[in-house]
Formats: C-alpha cells, structure tokens, sequence
C-alpha cells in the first residue's frame, strides 16, 4: 500500500574512488553491496545521515553481524513492524555513533509466515523491542531467548495492532 | 541463607508509575532482576490509525508527561518529514525555546522525586515551588501546566505572548540562583552522597550493547547527544557542550541531568536572543502523501524516535514510537544484581523512569 | 484461661491468642454493638471521630498518568493539601480514600481491585481526571477499561484533563462535606 518515497536516486550511487571515503552514507553502501551483493538491494540516501536498503530476510543475521563487528553500528535504535495488503514489513533503524548514521533497514515477509531471526543476540537492546513487536503485531523471532509477551497480559489471545483486529 | 522473590509494585512508592519490579534476593543482596511493564497500555499505536494527523497531538502529549512538548514535538516532526513542510524560523525557535524549558521542568520534577525517596524531604519542596516558576510561563503561553498541546504541523499554535521574553529571562536569574544552591544542598548530604555513590554502575560496553540511551549512558562515557550530533531543527544555531561524566553510577547520571540544567539555561537565552521576526505556523496539507516520515529528538530520558507510515489519506496508516525508557529499564537488572536491596530506589530513580513512553 | 505452671517471672496467667481473640469477640459484640452501652457511646463521640476522619484523609501512594504528577504537586508549597489533612500513605492498610488518577488498564483490573479490597471500612474512591472518570481520550482503546466506576464504586468524580491541584483539594473538601453529612457511629455504625 505505502509505496518507499522517491527522494535521492533508487541505488544509482558512482562507483568513482575519489568520492567514496569522504562521505560516510557512500562508503557505507560500498561496503554492504561488496560485502552482501545480492541479499541488499534498494538503496537510497534519503537525506545526510539516512540510508535506506531492504535485506533480504534469509540474510539478516550476517548481514547485522557485519555491521556490527566490521562497520561498527553499536546501537539499534528501533525495530518496527508494519503490515500491508500482502506483506509484513520488519523495519530495523542501526545507528552509528562514530560516524553519526543512521541505516533503515527493511525486510518483507510473507503474510502468512511472519517470522525473522532474531538480532538479539547481536545487540541486547532488540530484545525487548522483538518482544514488543511479537506481542502487537504477532511477528516471530526465531531464536529469540524469552519471546513472551510484554505490553498485554499473558493470556490475552489477539496481536492488536493487526488490520483484521476488531476488538475484543 | 533462603532466597526469595520480592514484588516492588505495581503500588509501591518507589515506582513513579506502573511498574513491577520483581528481585530475588539472598539475604539483603539482590541476586536476580526481573522488570514487568505493561499496566499502563492504552494502545495508543492502534488509537493514532483512527485519527486524523492533527488530532494525534493530544494524544501524543499523553505518551510521556512528565516532558509533554518533547513527544508532540516528535510526532509534529515526523509528520512535517513524511507531508515534506518546511516550518518557518521563527517557529523553529519558539519550539528551541519550549523544549528546553521543558527540558528543564522535566528534570525538576525527577530531581523532585528522587530526593524525596532517599530521604531528602527538603529537595522535594524547593525543586516543586521552583518548577511552578515555569509551570507559570507555560500557563500564560499555552494555557496548560502540563500536557500543552502546543505545537502543529507547520510551525505552533500561536505566537510568544507579550513581555514574554522578559518574563523567561527573569525566571532564567532566578532559577540559575537556585540551581547553585541545589548543588550545595545535595552534594553537602553526606547520606545523599553515600548513596549515590558507587551505587549502579552500569560500564560503558554494557550500556552501549544493551540500547541505553540518554543521561544514563552519557553517564558512563558515551559522549553522544542527539541535539549535537544529528542535529535537529535550529540546535546547529546554538552553542552549547554535552554533559557527560565518566563514573558509571548513580551520581554520575544526578551530575549529568544537573549539567544538562545548566546548558538548557544557556540555550534559552541564546533561543530569545537570536528569534528572528516572521510567520509562527504555515498551515500543512490535509492529506499526507504515500511514504514514511522518521524524526528523532534527544528527550531528557533518550532517544526518542517516531516513524509514520502514511497512505495518502488524512490519517495515518501506522505510527511507531521508539521510547527510550522501554530499553533502558530491560538493562534495569544489569545495574541491579550484586546491590543491596535499599539500593534499589536510588539506582531506578536514577533512570528517571516515565512509564507513560514506555507502555504507550 | 489456662494457668501455665513452670512459666517465667511475670507470665503467670496467660490467654492463649485464639482465646483472646475469641473473648474480645463476646465482650465487644456483646457489650458495645448490641447493648445500649454501644449506641450511648456512639452517640457521645460520633460528631468528634467524624470530624477527626474527615480531617485526616489519608491516600494511597498510587499514581497512574498525568494526574498523578498534578497530585504530587498538590503536596508542594504551592498548593499544600497537607494543611487539610490529607496526606499519602504507602499501604493500602493504612489509607481511607483511594485516589485513582489514570486510566486503567485490563492489565491493572485485578491488581486495583485487590488494593480496594485490601482497604479496611470506612473508605471512600475518588475518580480524578477524565480517563478515571470514563476512560478520558483513550476511551475506544482495546485496553483501557472506560471509567473506574465500572468494577469499584466512586464517590467523588473530579473531572479535567489533568485535572489542575486547586480542583483536587476541591474534591477532597466535597468529600469533607460528604462525610459530615453521612454521619456513621464507628461502633454500631449506624
């Protein structure tokens, strides 16, 4: 339904070698598109400081691992979940404080298998943020190590922020 | 000796909010720490896709209340980022002006509330009566003392009344008089001090790992502010230092939050100084195009982020709000465990927990 | 009673604490409940413990939302409830009046009702604010019971949103006046 925005230019990014060091949001789709080829794709300098990409879903675990250890992203600012007609979108926001970016990361998954790996064994602040995303939108992290609820109360039987809720 | 588990809450004195806290303890040590929230979910995420983008302010007043201008700033962000409106100047300064105030105010009632649970019923008094100094200022800009519903899309509601200007620089004096001598007063508390100390220390990897953003993690090191970093509406304009402190423990993040006060003194005057004359509000579009809109702004307890997802109606198709609150209470137990049980209060005071963010 | 040979110095003749309880039980039930000795008494001190109770309102330490921080500012300088007599307390043992300041949540159900129950007689609820009162701007949530008055029954509703300090020493004073009106013995309570 929401289509992604049409600022910058859709992964038409110059490949010349004087540019790449000296700005941040450049070098660090350099070294996703060397490092990940096909998994990562879409990407889009929004504005100074925001990357947009969308990551294949099989792939999420090494490629979070990669920014974490060797681009060094410390902090996971925010894991969203959104649901369309036809997908569920996972919406990862990985900062980086020494070079102050912030990299949007977006995976598809099948509407009637919502389920990721779980990153939060990379970065221990995803682990409630999953458990959050579990309890309102019903999305599963595999490998999660307590994924129970944490807003709603044990026994309650919907995920409400899904469209085919109607109350209880 | 026995171990037991332990509720503190959801009713407890200590927990300024709905919380429970659940250790197990060994004798007087805590052994293991388990926080439970959720008694304050309203829903609000669902609530936002049934309302239209302006009526979503009020509500995003209520998420934390304890900074109320912060969080509906956020959303107006966001919004402005996904309709792409530019906000005029002079409302970009107004917005400097009341957040910083806010920023102080909010800082005032957690001081107000810390020191009166570790015994220092003194500090309770003096940071209330002085907070009720900017509480008037808001009153006559806003017409609220706490949940203001001042800003829109495009800019705020309506201009600085008058003799505004010298009515803030006035209470600026004063509570930068006061400021000094709060300093004094909890620093020459030797009960106060003994219990800050050395109390909760939470090392720099760990606080980075666990997602700690905020005065707690300037207060092991991390020299990161958004407001500095990725700067935000007219903060580049501004000169001011981020507060940090290199101990890790519970007079670290009192020193850091007394510095911010400080710095948030030096940004008002800057903000009232440099106003420039103009427009206060453009008036946005009703219909918000199809694509996301993310704003970030540095809230007195973190980092706070809202991501809008919108479908070009008037009302949004999915809002996310980011509390910072939520992650740092899950690294709640890493500052707990080896502590005594009475360190309990001064180590998740020191959080300055707002359970309205974080259970949405 | 039971004489307990061999005793220490000074434990002569002792009740056993079940005997004891069961004793106070006669003595109390009989003599000052049912007994014109109880209605005489009560009708001595009724106007003085009245006006001792409704001097010393005593709350529970429970904040929810918003309302909660109007109703510690309303214990500062400013405003100082205290001089009425009202003043929090952190065991819903100890309290008369439970001030709900928030909107409850299906989570939150159970728990505030235990700490109604927990409160002994006499106790009065007063719902502060717009979402105690029906839910207030969350009214169509999926999670927030609409009003307080749905499982606990009020006696006073302040409304606001939040609702400002002077507005609740207004309702304390209501309830004040509240009380003087239903005047109760403590003993025969009639």
């Amino acid at each position: 339904m929401a289509d992604r925005g049409k600022r910058g230019q859709e992964g038409d990014i110059e490949r010349s070698p004087s540019r790449i060091d000296s700005v941040p949001e450049e070098r660090l789709i350099r070294a996703l598109m060397n490092a990940f080829p096909e998994a990562i794709t879409g990407f889009l300098k929004v504005r100074n400081g925001l990357v947009r990409a969308r990551l294949d879903r099989r792939d999420l675990f090494k490629a979070c691992k990669f920014l974490r250890e060797e681009l060094g992203f410390e902090h996971i600012s925010m894991i969203s979940a959104v649901e369309y007609d036809d997908r569920f979108e996972v919406v990862y926001h990985v900062t980086s404080y020494k070079d102050k970016l912030l990299l949007e990361l977006i995976i598809r998954t099948p509407k009637d298998d919502p389920s990721v790996d779980s990153v939060s064994s990379i970065w221990g602040g995803a682990n409630w943020q999953e458990r959050e995303a579990y309890d309102l939108m019903g999305i599963k992290f595999n490998g999660h190590p307590n994924l129970e609820r944490i807003l709603l109360p044990r026994d309650y039987q919907y995920h409400p922020l899904r469209k085919d809720f109607r109350g209880d | 000796m026995a171990e037991m588990w332990i509720n503190m809450g959801p009713q407890h004195p200590m927990t300024h909010g709905l919380w429970n806290l659940r250790v197990k303890v060994d004798g007087e040590t805590i052994v293991d720490a388990q926080p439970e929230i959720g008694y304050l979910h309203r829903g609000i995420e669902k609530l936002c896709e049934g309302k239209s983008y302006p009526q979503i302010i009020p509500l995003a007043d209520r998420l934390c209340y304890g900074s109320s201008l912060t969080w509906s700033h956020l959303y107006c962000m966001a919004v402005e980022d996904l309709m792409r409106v530019e906000v005029p100047e002079r409302a970009e300064y107004i917005r400097v002006l009341t957040i910083e105030m806010q920023r102080i105010v909010s800082h005032l009632m957690w001081l107000a509330a810390y020191a009166g649970d570790l015994g220092l019923a003194a500090g309770f008094v003096y940071t209330m009566r002085d907070r009720e100094v900017f509480l008037d200022l808001f009153q006559s800009l806003t017409g609220a003392r706490i949940t203001y519903n001042f800003p829109r899309i495009g800019g705020v509601a309506h201009d600085l009344p008058p003799n505004f200007e010298r009515d803030s620089l006035r209470a600026l004096s004063y509570f930068e008089g006061r400021l000094k001598e709060y300093e004094d007063m909890f620093e020459g508390s030797k009960i106060f001090m003994m219990r800050n100390v050395d109390v909760g220390i939470l090392r720099k990897e760990d606080a980075i790992n666990l997602g700690v953003t905020g005065p707690t993690l300037r207060a092991s090191g991390v020299t990161y502010d958004l407001r500095k970093d990725v700067p935000y509406s007219v903060y580049e304009e501004m000169d001011f230092d981020v507060a940090t402190h290199k101990d890790c423990d519970c007079y670290a993040r009192y020193r850091v939050r007394m510095d911010e006060m400080w710095e948030s003194c030096k940004i008002m005057r800057q903000a009232l100084q440099k106003m420039p004359k103009g427009k206060w509000r453009i008036v946005a579009p009703r219909n918000a195009p199809v694509g996301t809109g993310l704003a970030r702004v540095e809230d007195p307890r973190g980092e706070g982020v809202i991501y809008v997802v919108g479908d070009g109606s008037e009302r949004p198709y999915r809002v996310k709000i980011r509390s910072p609150i939520f992650v740092t209470v899950s690294a709640a137990p890493k500052m707990l465990i080896g502590y005594k049980l009475a360190d309990v209060v001064a180590i998740m005071g020191g959080l300055d927990m707002c359970i309205g963010e974080t259970d949405r | 009673m039971k004489d307990r040979s061999g005793a220490t110095a000074g434990q002569v003749i002792a009740f056993r604490s079940k005997d004891f309880l069961k004793w106070c039980d006669e003595v109390l039930e009989g003599v000052l409940r049912r007994s014109p000795v109880g209605s005489g008494l009560d009708y001595i001190t009724k106007d003085f413990f009245n006006w001792a109770t409704r001097n010393s309102l005593y709350f529970l330490h429970f904040g929810i939302m918003c309302c909660a921080l109007e109703m510690a500012v309303a214990s500062a300088p400013r405003f100082d409830q205290q001089r009425f007599g009202i003043i929090p307390r952190s065991s819903p043992r100890q309290c008369d009046v439970l001030l709900v300041n928030g909107p409850v949540s299906k989570k939150l159900k159970p728990a505030l009702r235990r700490l109604y129950d927990q409160m002994p007689e006499p106790k009065w609820v007063i719902a502060m604010g717009e979402c105690a009162i029906s839910g207030g701007p969350f009214y169509k949530s999926y999670s927030v019971v609409p009003g307080v008055d749905q499982f606990i029954p009020v006696d006073i509703y302040i409304p606001g949103c939040p609702a400002r300090p002077e507005a609740l020493i207004d309702g304390f004073l209501k309830l004040q006046v509240q009380i003087k009106e239903n005047k109760k013995g403590l003993l025969t309570g009639k």
